[in-house]
């Protein structure tokens, strides 16, 4: 689909209504249902007709079989003058008057029974044997269902009149007719009444749907109440557009405050280059504002760093390249490189480490999550504080690294916004850092099944100090 | 139409007319049957026996005011009744 619009697309077409119809799920569904509606209906019409106009045809086949068999014993017992003697007892005795006989001899003469001729269409059949046939009843042409044998050189027929049967037929026929034109209605009335309930349920997703392709991203679809699918979907697109809200949201924010906290170190290294530039006399002036700017630059080169960092472990980009790794060692090589930092501030830094901490994970950001959690901790310790550094197995096959410190603590209202990109507690914007620490430690989390937890580290204590736990699963 | 005839009736009814016979005739409608049903029903043991008696007086009757199909009718549902054991 181009965007450019030809003078053809602009006509137009009297037949598209017609084709948006034929092509909508509605008029699909209904056809489905009109279309086994019909082959329920058409069903029960074959059963009904097999069960009485079939179960008709077979029941006087069965009779006259039964009577040919019974002239062909009489055949074997006294020749043809003992069948034509039990033609004239059965005719005899036909109350219902619905038996037709005839024997032949050889010459073609009637021997016995009650038709005055051969019926020219007996023999000549796809059937064998059986045959219909149009006889003179009284000067009105009737029809005969007929059953035809040799006996030796004579020829006989045992016939019945089905008249009777036929007008039962045809009365059962016309009922069926009937029954399958209101079946008919019925289908496409039940049809057309599907597709409507089927507009009606999904308008509200649609028009929801629009709406926020018009750009009013707060719309959502209202439920009936009625917690059937059309509900579920609802739900389900509601829980979609809230939770592209919230990543527009995030979006922005980091977008916010990528402006807000960049905007600083480039106007301080822009300022300070524009000094140096402004006063050239002294060299040592200006190899000062150079390596300013250069720290600023760095810095700016770190928080992009990081948000990759973030970026890709939120994607869970390195999964693959998780690996088996003893944790253990991990954070004892930290602890020893955070030891000597903790040292130079009069801080002390203890581990409580087990002797093996198997896990399958990404060494290099585990590595940078637990010293992001040691950095933090440091930063907020006073000098003469300490800081716990602690590993244990879980109970369900999880691990949970700690770092607990004697510092101020977090305020309640600040821990759930912790791990969001750039944010900084009130009482940390006077230390170092870019707010995205424990972006990445959430994160690093996150892809290793587990999440990170703040909490007290001693409750009850002034100051109580804060435990960072990342929790680690299975992955 | 169609559903009343059965596919053989249809392909039979062009040979009846191409062959031009006269269409064959039941002939135990007749007049002629009704006097030969009487004989029979005379030969029999129980005519003399009601009900048979009455029936086949009605059915010469009705024979003899010209419907034999309602006379035959009559006829033989005497000879049943006195064919039947008493």
């Amino acid at each position: 689909m181009t965007p450019q619009s030809t003078p053809r697309d602009e006509l137009p077409n009297p037949w598209d209504p017609m084709l948006r119809f034929l092509r909508s799920a509605g008029f699909r569904f209904a056809l489905l249902f009109a279309v086994v509606f019909s082959a329920a209906a058409a069903g029960f019409a074959f059963v009904l007709w097999f069960a009485t106009a079939g179960s008709l045809d077979r029941q006087t086949d069965a009779a006259l079989r039964t009577d040919a068999l019974g002239l062909m014993e009489r055949w074997r017992e006294g020749g043809p003058g003992a069948v034509a003697d039990a033609i004239a007892e059965r005719l005899a005795a036909d109350v219902e008057n619905h038996a037709i006989y005839m024997l032949l001899d050889p010459q073609g003469r009637r021997v016995a029974g009650n038709l005055d001729r051969w019926p020219a269409s007996v023999g000549q059949g796809p059937d064998g044997p059986w045959s219909f046939a149009f006889v003179a009843r009284e000067g009105t042409s009737v029809e005969a269902r007929i059953y035809a044998i040799n006996l030796d050189d004579y020829r006989l027929i045992a016939g019945r009149d089905i008249e009777e049967k036929q007008r039962l037929r045809d009365t059962l026929a016309e009922g069926i007719a009937w029954s399958a034109i209101a079946a008919s209605l019925f289908a496409f009335l039940g049809a057309a009444v599907l597709r409507r309930a089927l507009a009606n349920r999904l308008r509200p997703a649609t028009r929801t749907a629009e709406a926020i392709a018009a750009g009013d991203l707060s719309r959502r679809v209202p439920s009936s109440g009625r917690a059937d699918e059309f509900d579920r979907l609802g739900e389900s697109m509601n829980t979609m557009l809230d939770r592209i809200d919230r990543l527009m949201e995030g979006v922005r924010g980091v977008s916010d405050s990528i402006a807000h906290d960049l905007r600083t170190p480039i106007a301080r290294a822009r300022a300070k280059l524009e000094e140096a530039l402004a006063d050239t006399s002294e060299p040592g002036a200006l190899r000062a504002a150079i390596e300013q700017a250069i720290a600023d630059l760095d810095h700016i080169t770190r928080v992009f760093g990081a948000l990759l960092r973030i970026a890709e472990a939120e994607a869970g980009a390195r999964r693959a390249a998780f690996a088996t790794l003893d944790l253990a060692a991990v954070l004892a090589d930290v602890a020893e490189f955070y030891g000597a930092v903790a040292e130079s501030r009069g801080q002390a830094l203890e581990t409580d480490l087990p002797e093996r901490l198997d896990l399958v994970g990404d060494r290099e950001l585990l590595a940078q999550a637990v010293g992001n959690l040691i950095d933090n901790a440091l930063k907020f310790t006073p000098p003469g504080g300490r800081v716990l550094l602690s590993a244990r197995i879980l109970a369900r096959e999880g691990v949970e690294v700690s770092v607990a410190d004697s510092g101020p603590g977090l305020p309640l209202e600040d821990r759930a916004r912790a791990g969001e990109r750039f944010f900084r507690a009130d009482a940390s914007r006077g230390t170092p850092g870019s707010g995205l620490g424990l972006s990445l430690v959430r994160a690093v989390a996150h892809l290793h099944g587990g999440d990170l937890l703040l909490d007290d580290a001693e409750p009850g204590r002034e100051p109580p100090g804060l435990r960072a736990s990342l929790r680690l699963g299975t992955a | 139409m169609p559903i009343r005839l059965p596919l053989s009736v249809v392909l039979a009814a062009p040979l009846l007319i191409a062959n031009g016979e006269p269409m064959p005739r039941i002939t135990s409608d007749s007049h002629e049957y009704c006097t030969e049903l009487v004989g029979r029903f005379a030969r029999l043991p129980g005519a003399a026996v009601e009900p048979a008696r009455s029936l086949a007086a009605d059915g010469v009757r009705l024979c003899e005011e010209g419907q034999p199909r309602a006379g035959v009718a009559k006829l033989r549902r005497a000879i049943r009744a006195a064919q039947a054991p008493p």
